[in-house]
Protein backbone atom coordinates (compact mmCIF):
# COMPACT_ATOMS: atom_id res chain seq x y z
CA UNK A 1 0.00 0.00 0.00
CA UNK A 2 2.51 2.22 0.98
CA UNK A 3 4.46 1.46 -2.37
CA UNK A 4 1.44 2.54 -4.09
CA UNK A 5 1.30 6.00 -1.92
CA UNK A 6 5.05 7.01 -2.66
CA UNK A 7 4.43 6.18 -6.47
CA UNK A 8 1.42 8.19 -6.85
CA UNK A 9 2.75 11.22 -4.43
CA UNK A 10 5.60 11.57 -6.98
CA UNK A 11 3.70 11.27 -9.73
CA UNK A 12 1.11 14.24 -8.48
CA UNK A 13 4.26 15.99 -7.37
CA UNK A 14 6.05 15.71 -10.76
CA UNK A 15 2.22 16.70 -12.34
CA UNK A 16 2.25 19.40 -9.82
CA UNK A 17 5.82 20.91 -10.96
CA UNK A 18 5.14 20.62 -14.26
CA UNK A 19 1.61 22.23 -14.34
CA UNK A 20 1.55 24.64 -10.98
CA UNK A 21 5.45 26.00 -11.10
CA UNK A 22 4.53 29.41 -10.04
CA UNK A 23 2.24 28.19 -7.14
CA UNK A 24 4.74 26.64 -4.97
CA UNK A 25 5.01 27.59 -1.90
CA UNK A 26 8.33 29.30 -0.29
CA UNK A 27 8.68 29.81 3.44
CA UNK A 28 10.27 33.02 4.10
CA UNK A 29 12.37 34.15 7.26
CA UNK A 30 11.50 37.71 8.34
CA UNK A 31 14.04 40.03 8.67
CA UNK A 32 13.05 43.13 11.17
CA UNK A 33 13.32 44.48 14.24
CA UNK A 34 11.95 42.95 17.52
CA UNK A 35 11.16 45.32 20.33
CA UNK A 36 9.54 44.27 23.69
CA UNK A 37 9.66 44.70 27.73
CA UNK A 38 10.74 42.91 30.60
CA UNK A 39 7.64 41.02 32.49
CA UNK A 40 10.21 40.03 35.77
CA UNK A 41 10.34 43.66 37.04
CA UNK A 42 6.68 44.38 36.89
CA UNK A 43 5.86 40.69 38.55
CA UNK A 44 8.51 41.13 41.23
CA UNK A 45 7.53 44.64 42.73
CA UNK A 46 3.83 42.27 42.65
CA UNK A 47 5.33 39.82 44.51
CA UNK A 48 7.18 41.58 47.02
CA UNK A 49 7.36 45.54 46.14
CA UNK A 50 10.91 45.73 47.31
CA UNK A 51 12.50 45.87 43.70
CA UNK A 52 10.83 48.91 40.66
CA UNK A 53 11.84 48.74 37.18
CA UNK A 54 11.50 48.77 33.84
CA UNK A 55 13.43 47.36 31.14
CA UNK A 56 12.98 47.36 27.44
CA UNK A 57 14.26 44.92 25.44
CA UNK A 58 15.15 45.00 21.26
CA UNK A 59 17.18 42.81 18.96
CA UNK A 60 17.65 43.02 15.31
CA UNK A 61 18.40 39.89 12.75
CA UNK A 62 21.37 40.56 10.63
CA UNK A 63 21.48 36.84 9.36
CA UNK A 64 19.95 33.82 9.35
CA UNK A 65 21.45 32.20 12.54
CA UNK A 66 22.65 36.08 14.63
CA UNK A 67 20.91 38.83 16.14
CA UNK A 68 22.12 42.07 17.56
CA UNK A 69 20.30 42.26 20.49
CA UNK A 70 20.40 44.37 23.55
CA UNK A 71 18.26 45.25 26.82
CA UNK A 72 18.36 48.51 28.67
CA UNK A 73 16.47 49.69 31.93
CA UNK A 74 16.35 51.25 35.59
CA UNK A 75 15.92 49.28 38.56
CA UNK A 76 15.29 50.70 41.89
CA UNK A 77 15.82 47.64 44.56
CA UNK A 78 16.00 47.79 48.55
CA UNK A 79 17.79 44.89 49.87
CA UNK A 80 17.00 44.07 53.52
CA UNK A 81 19.58 41.58 55.14
CA UNK A 82 19.91 40.60 59.00
CA UNK A 83 22.21 43.28 59.75
CA UNK A 84 21.38 45.88 56.81
CA UNK A 85 19.29 47.65 54.47
CA UNK A 86 19.73 49.50 51.60
CA UNK A 87 18.34 50.92 48.25
CA UNK A 88 19.88 50.80 45.40
CA UNK A 89 18.98 52.93 42.34
CA UNK A 90 20.46 53.03 38.79
CA UNK A 91 20.48 51.94 35.07
CA UNK A 92 21.86 49.58 32.59
CA UNK A 93 22.61 48.99 29.40
CA UNK A 94 23.35 45.73 27.96
CA UNK A 95 24.43 45.36 23.83
CA UNK A 96 25.24 41.69 22.35
CA UNK A 97 24.94 38.77 20.11
CA UNK A 98 22.16 36.05 20.13
CA UNK A 99 22.67 32.99 18.39
CA UNK A 100 19.80 30.76 16.95
CA UNK A 101 20.44 27.33 17.50
CA UNK A 102 17.04 26.09 16.39
CA UNK A 103 15.68 25.04 13.11
CA UNK A 104 12.38 25.87 12.43
CA UNK A 105 9.79 23.96 10.28
CA UNK A 106 7.56 25.74 7.75
CA UNK A 107 6.85 28.76 8.41
CA UNK A 108 7.40 28.91 12.23
CA UNK A 109 9.83 31.31 14.24
CA UNK A 110 10.61 30.48 17.06
CA UNK A 111 14.20 30.71 18.87
CA UNK A 112 16.05 29.05 21.24
CA UNK A 113 19.20 30.93 21.42
CA UNK A 114 22.70 31.35 23.24
CA UNK A 115 23.47 35.04 23.51
CA UNK A 116 26.41 37.45 25.06
CA UNK A 117 26.08 40.46 26.61
CA UNK A 118 28.22 43.45 27.79
CA UNK A 119 26.83 45.08 30.70
CA UNK A 120 27.05 48.40 32.23
CA UNK A 121 24.99 50.90 34.79
CA UNK A 122 25.88 53.37 36.48
CA UNK A 123 23.99 53.68 40.19
CA UNK A 124 23.94 54.79 43.80
CA UNK A 125 23.15 53.16 47.08
CA UNK A 126 22.04 54.55 50.07
CA UNK A 127 22.18 52.79 53.55
CA UNK A 128 19.06 53.08 55.18
CA UNK A 129 20.17 51.33 58.58
CA UNK A 130 22.66 49.01 59.67
CA UNK A 131 23.61 46.95 63.34
CA UNK A 132 27.25 47.00 64.34
CA UNK A 133 27.95 43.29 64.09
CA UNK A 134 29.74 43.19 67.84
CA UNK A 135 29.36 40.90 70.67
CA UNK A 136 26.00 40.24 71.62
CA UNK A 137 25.97 40.20 75.25
CA UNK A 138 26.44 44.27 75.46
CA UNK A 139 24.71 47.06 73.71
CA UNK A 140 24.11 46.86 70.11
CA UNK A 141 25.47 50.11 68.00
CA UNK A 142 23.07 50.99 65.14
CA UNK A 143 23.53 53.40 62.02
CA UNK A 144 20.16 55.13 61.81
CA UNK A 145 21.26 57.77 59.95
CA UNK A 146 20.98 57.34 56.15
CA UNK A 147 24.61 57.23 54.29
CA UNK A 148 24.26 57.99 50.46
CA UNK A 149 27.05 56.54 48.04
CA UNK A 150 27.35 58.31 44.71
CA UNK A 151 28.77 57.88 41.32
CA UNK A 152 29.08 53.94 41.12
CA UNK A 153 29.41 52.04 37.89
CA UNK A 154 30.11 48.46 37.43
CA UNK A 155 30.93 46.22 34.07
CA UNK A 156 30.03 42.97 33.55
CA UNK A 157 29.78 40.52 30.72
CA UNK A 158 26.88 37.91 30.51
CA UNK A 159 26.40 34.65 29.33
CA UNK A 160 22.39 33.86 28.00
CA UNK A 161 20.25 30.78 27.00
CA UNK A 162 17.34 31.47 26.42
CA UNK A 163 13.88 30.92 24.03
CA UNK A 164 11.49 33.12 22.28
CA UNK A 165 8.30 31.60 21.09
CA UNK A 166 5.52 32.86 18.47
CA UNK A 167 2.36 33.25 20.29
CA UNK A 168 0.21 35.47 17.75
CA UNK A 169 1.57 36.56 14.71
CA UNK A 170 4.94 38.93 14.99
CA UNK A 171 4.25 38.76 19.07
CA UNK A 172 6.57 36.72 21.09
CA UNK A 173 7.04 35.28 24.62
CA UNK A 174 10.68 34.96 26.12
CA UNK A 175 12.23 33.61 29.04
CA UNK A 176 16.01 33.86 29.46
CA UNK A 177 18.07 32.45 32.01
CA UNK A 178 21.68 34.52 32.45
CA UNK A 179 25.27 34.13 33.94
CA UNK A 180 27.26 37.08 34.60
CA UNK A 181 30.76 38.11 35.77
CA UNK A 182 31.96 41.26 36.90
CA UNK A 183 34.52 42.56 35.39
CA UNK A 184 34.92 45.72 36.70
CA UNK A 185 32.89 48.34 39.12
CA UNK A 186 33.69 51.49 41.52
CA UNK A 187 33.68 50.64 44.84
CA UNK A 188 32.32 52.70 47.60
CA UNK A 189 34.33 53.74 50.22
CA UNK A 190 33.11 52.45 53.96
CA UNK A 191 30.44 49.74 51.14
CA UNK A 192 30.68 47.64 48.77
CA UNK A 193 28.57 47.00 45.86
CA UNK A 194 26.18 44.43 47.04
CA UNK A 195 23.87 44.71 44.12
CA UNK A 196 24.16 46.37 40.77
CA UNK A 197 20.91 47.45 38.82
CA UNK A 198 21.18 45.34 35.30
CA UNK A 199 23.45 42.28 37.27
CA UNK A 200 21.43 42.17 40.37
CA UNK A 201 22.95 40.69 43.55
CA UNK A 202 26.88 40.51 43.40
CA UNK A 203 27.83 37.05 44.91
CA UNK A 204 30.93 36.52 46.61
CA UNK A 205 33.04 35.54 43.67
CA UNK A 206 32.02 38.46 41.46
CA UNK A 207 29.22 36.57 40.06
CA UNK A 208 25.41 36.85 39.37
CA UNK A 209 22.32 35.45 37.93
CA UNK A 210 19.59 36.86 35.93
CA UNK A 211 16.00 35.47 34.72
CA UNK A 212 14.01 37.29 32.44
CA UNK A 213 10.55 37.21 30.65
CA UNK A 214 9.77 39.39 28.13
CA UNK A 215 6.71 40.11 25.59
CA UNK A 216 7.95 41.56 22.33
CA UNK A 217 6.62 42.44 18.84
CA UNK A 218 8.52 42.19 15.64
CA UNK A 219 8.51 44.54 13.23
CA UNK A 220 8.95 43.24 10.06
CA UNK A 221 11.20 45.30 7.38
CA UNK A 222 12.05 42.51 4.64
CA UNK A 223 11.67 38.86 3.85
CA UNK A 224 14.52 36.68 2.69
CA UNK A 225 14.47 33.03 1.30
CA UNK A 226 15.09 30.12 4.17
CA UNK B 1 16.24 21.05 21.55
CA UNK B 2 16.47 18.85 24.27
CA UNK B 3 19.64 19.45 25.78
CA UNK B 4 19.06 23.28 25.37
CA UNK B 5 16.12 22.56 27.34
CA UNK B 6 18.11 20.70 30.03
CA UNK B 7 20.56 23.22 30.12
CA UNK B 8 17.65 25.66 30.86
CA UNK B 9 16.26 23.34 33.41
CA UNK B 10 19.71 23.01 35.26
CA UNK B 11 20.42 25.95 35.47
CA UNK B 12 16.90 27.22 37.19
CA UNK B 13 17.52 24.86 39.81
CA UNK B 14 21.36 26.05 40.42
CA UNK B 15 19.76 29.41 40.88
CA UNK B 16 17.17 28.92 43.47
CA UNK B 17 19.44 26.34 45.13
CA UNK B 18 22.36 28.97 45.69
CA UNK B 19 20.02 31.05 47.22
CA UNK B 20 21.58 31.66 50.64
CA UNK B 21 25.09 32.08 51.13
CA UNK B 22 24.90 34.14 53.89
CA UNK B 23 26.29 33.06 56.94
CA UNK B 24 28.84 35.29 58.37
CA UNK B 25 31.96 33.54 58.34
CA UNK B 26 34.75 37.02 58.16
CA UNK B 27 36.01 38.07 61.17
CA UNK B 28 33.74 40.82 62.82
CA UNK B 29 34.23 42.81 65.77
CA UNK B 30 37.32 42.05 67.60
CA UNK B 31 37.99 41.35 71.03
CA UNK B 32 40.46 42.50 73.29
CA UNK B 33 42.79 40.13 74.14
CA UNK B 34 44.69 40.03 77.63
CA UNK B 35 47.88 38.38 77.89
CA UNK B 36 48.70 37.58 81.75
CA UNK B 37 52.47 37.29 82.91
CA UNK B 38 54.69 37.00 85.89
CA UNK B 39 55.58 40.16 87.58
CA UNK B 40 58.87 38.52 88.80
CA UNK B 41 59.76 37.37 85.56
CA UNK B 42 58.44 39.30 82.79
CA UNK B 43 59.16 37.16 80.10
CA UNK B 44 57.00 34.29 81.41
CA UNK B 45 53.29 34.05 80.88
CA UNK B 46 51.77 33.31 84.22
CA UNK B 47 47.83 32.32 84.52
CA UNK B 48 45.50 33.85 87.10
CA UNK B 49 44.00 31.62 89.44
CA UNK B 50 40.48 31.60 89.11
CA UNK B 51 39.97 34.61 87.51
CA UNK B 52 36.86 36.05 86.32
CA UNK B 53 36.09 38.95 84.04
CA UNK B 54 33.13 40.91 84.02
CA UNK B 55 32.25 44.38 82.44
CA UNK B 56 31.36 46.92 84.49
CA UNK B 57 27.51 48.26 83.89
CA UNK B 58 26.41 45.26 82.52
CA UNK B 59 22.90 44.43 83.71
CA UNK B 60 22.91 40.69 83.34
CA UNK B 61 26.46 39.01 84.49
CA UNK B 62 27.24 39.35 80.54
CA UNK B 63 30.59 37.04 80.85
CA UNK B 64 30.36 34.07 83.23
CA UNK B 65 34.37 33.35 82.07
CA UNK B 66 36.09 31.78 84.60
CA UNK B 67 39.15 30.76 83.85
CA UNK B 68 43.27 29.49 84.31
CA UNK B 69 44.10 30.31 81.46
CA UNK B 70 47.10 32.88 80.56
CA UNK B 71 45.34 34.62 78.09
CA UNK B 72 41.35 36.35 77.82
CA UNK B 73 39.41 37.50 75.28
CA UNK B 74 37.18 40.25 76.50
CA UNK B 75 34.49 42.35 74.03
CA UNK B 76 34.63 46.02 74.09
CA UNK B 77 31.55 48.11 73.97
CA UNK B 78 30.99 49.72 70.30
CA UNK B 79 28.01 52.13 71.71
CA UNK B 80 30.80 54.05 74.63
CA UNK B 81 34.08 55.44 74.07
CA UNK B 82 35.30 53.04 77.17
CA UNK B 83 34.37 49.95 78.86
CA UNK B 84 35.61 49.37 82.25
CA UNK B 85 36.30 45.58 83.46
CA UNK B 86 36.54 44.06 86.72
CA UNK B 87 39.26 41.73 87.11
CA UNK B 88 38.96 39.03 89.84
CA UNK B 89 41.86 37.06 91.07
CA UNK B 90 40.77 34.08 93.45
CA UNK B 91 37.05 34.70 92.35
CA UNK B 92 36.23 31.51 93.74
CA UNK B 93 37.73 32.97 97.38
CA UNK B 94 34.27 33.14 99.06
CA UNK B 95 33.29 29.95 98.86
CA UNK B 96 36.90 28.40 99.56
CA UNK B 97 37.52 26.37 102.54
CA UNK B 98 40.52 28.09 102.60
CA UNK B 99 40.95 31.11 104.82
CA UNK B 100 43.84 32.24 103.11
CA UNK B 101 42.92 32.81 99.75
CA UNK B 102 41.49 35.90 99.33
CA UNK B 103 39.45 37.18 96.55
CA UNK B 104 40.36 40.36 94.73
CA UNK B 105 39.03 42.91 92.75
CA UNK B 106 40.76 45.09 89.83
CA UNK B 107 39.57 47.72 87.79
CA UNK B 108 40.97 48.25 84.34
CA UNK B 109 39.47 50.72 82.15
CA UNK B 110 39.75 50.93 78.55
CA UNK B 111 39.34 53.95 76.24
CA UNK B 112 39.68 53.78 72.41
CA UNK B 113 37.65 55.44 69.47
CA UNK B 114 35.56 52.66 67.64
CA UNK B 115 35.84 52.96 63.61
CA UNK B 116 33.28 51.31 61.52
CA UNK B 117 34.78 48.72 58.97
CA UNK B 118 32.15 47.33 56.20
CA UNK B 119 32.99 43.58 56.24
CA UNK B 120 30.52 42.03 53.45
CA UNK B 121 26.60 41.08 52.84
CA UNK B 122 26.14 38.34 55.83
CA UNK B 123 29.13 40.21 58.37
CA UNK B 124 27.71 44.13 57.87
CA UNK B 125 29.76 46.38 59.82
CA UNK B 126 32.29 45.64 62.55
CA UNK B 127 34.03 48.33 65.01
CA UNK B 128 37.67 48.31 65.01
CA UNK B 129 39.54 50.33 67.95
CA UNK B 130 41.91 52.85 67.46
CA UNK B 131 43.75 54.96 69.97
CA UNK B 132 43.54 52.22 72.79
CA UNK B 133 45.01 53.44 76.21
CA UNK B 134 44.36 51.50 79.57
CA UNK B 135 44.49 52.73 83.31
CA UNK B 136 44.51 50.59 86.53
CA UNK B 137 42.04 51.69 89.02
CA UNK B 138 44.29 52.10 91.91
CA UNK B 139 42.44 50.34 94.93
CA UNK B 140 45.95 49.66 97.47
CA UNK B 141 45.50 46.43 97.25
CA UNK B 142 45.99 45.82 93.55
CA UNK B 143 46.67 42.01 92.22
CA UNK B 144 48.00 43.74 88.77
CA UNK B 145 51.43 45.23 89.29
CA UNK B 146 51.69 46.87 85.62
CA UNK B 147 50.35 47.05 82.76
CA UNK B 148 51.96 47.15 79.08
CA UNK B 149 50.15 48.26 75.85
CA UNK B 150 51.62 45.82 73.14
CA UNK B 151 49.51 47.76 70.28
CA UNK B 152 47.04 51.15 70.73
CA UNK B 153 44.93 49.40 67.62
CA UNK B 154 42.30 46.59 68.41
CA UNK B 155 41.58 45.64 64.74
CA UNK B 156 42.46 42.09 64.81
CA UNK B 157 42.73 38.95 67.21
CA UNK B 158 45.66 37.42 66.24
CA UNK B 159 47.81 38.80 69.11
CA UNK B 160 47.23 40.15 72.51
CA UNK B 161 46.59 43.98 72.55
CA UNK B 162 47.79 44.43 76.38
CA UNK B 163 49.79 42.68 78.87
CA UNK B 164 49.42 41.96 82.06
CA UNK B 165 52.15 41.65 84.99
CA UNK B 166 51.10 40.34 88.42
Amino acid sequence: MLKYFISISLFLYSLNFFSQEKDSIVYKDSYGLRVGIDLYNPISSFIDNSRKGLELVGDYRISKKFYIATELGFTEKTTDLDLLNFTTKGQYIKAGLDYNTYENWLNMENIIYFGFRYGFSTFNHTLNSAIINSDPFLPEQEITAPREFDNLNAHWAELIVGIKAEILHNVYLGFSFSGKKMITDKEPEGFKNLFAPGFNRVFLNDSGFGLNYTISYLIPIYKKNK
Amino acid sequence: MKNTLFILLLLIIVTTSCERDDICIDATTPNLLINFFDNEDPTETNPVTNLSVRVLEIENDSLPLLTNDTIVSVPLKVTELNTRYILTLNSLGDSSTDATIKLNRDTINVTYTPQEVFVGRACGFKSVFNNVTYELTDDSNNWIKSLEVVSDTINDETVAHVKIFH
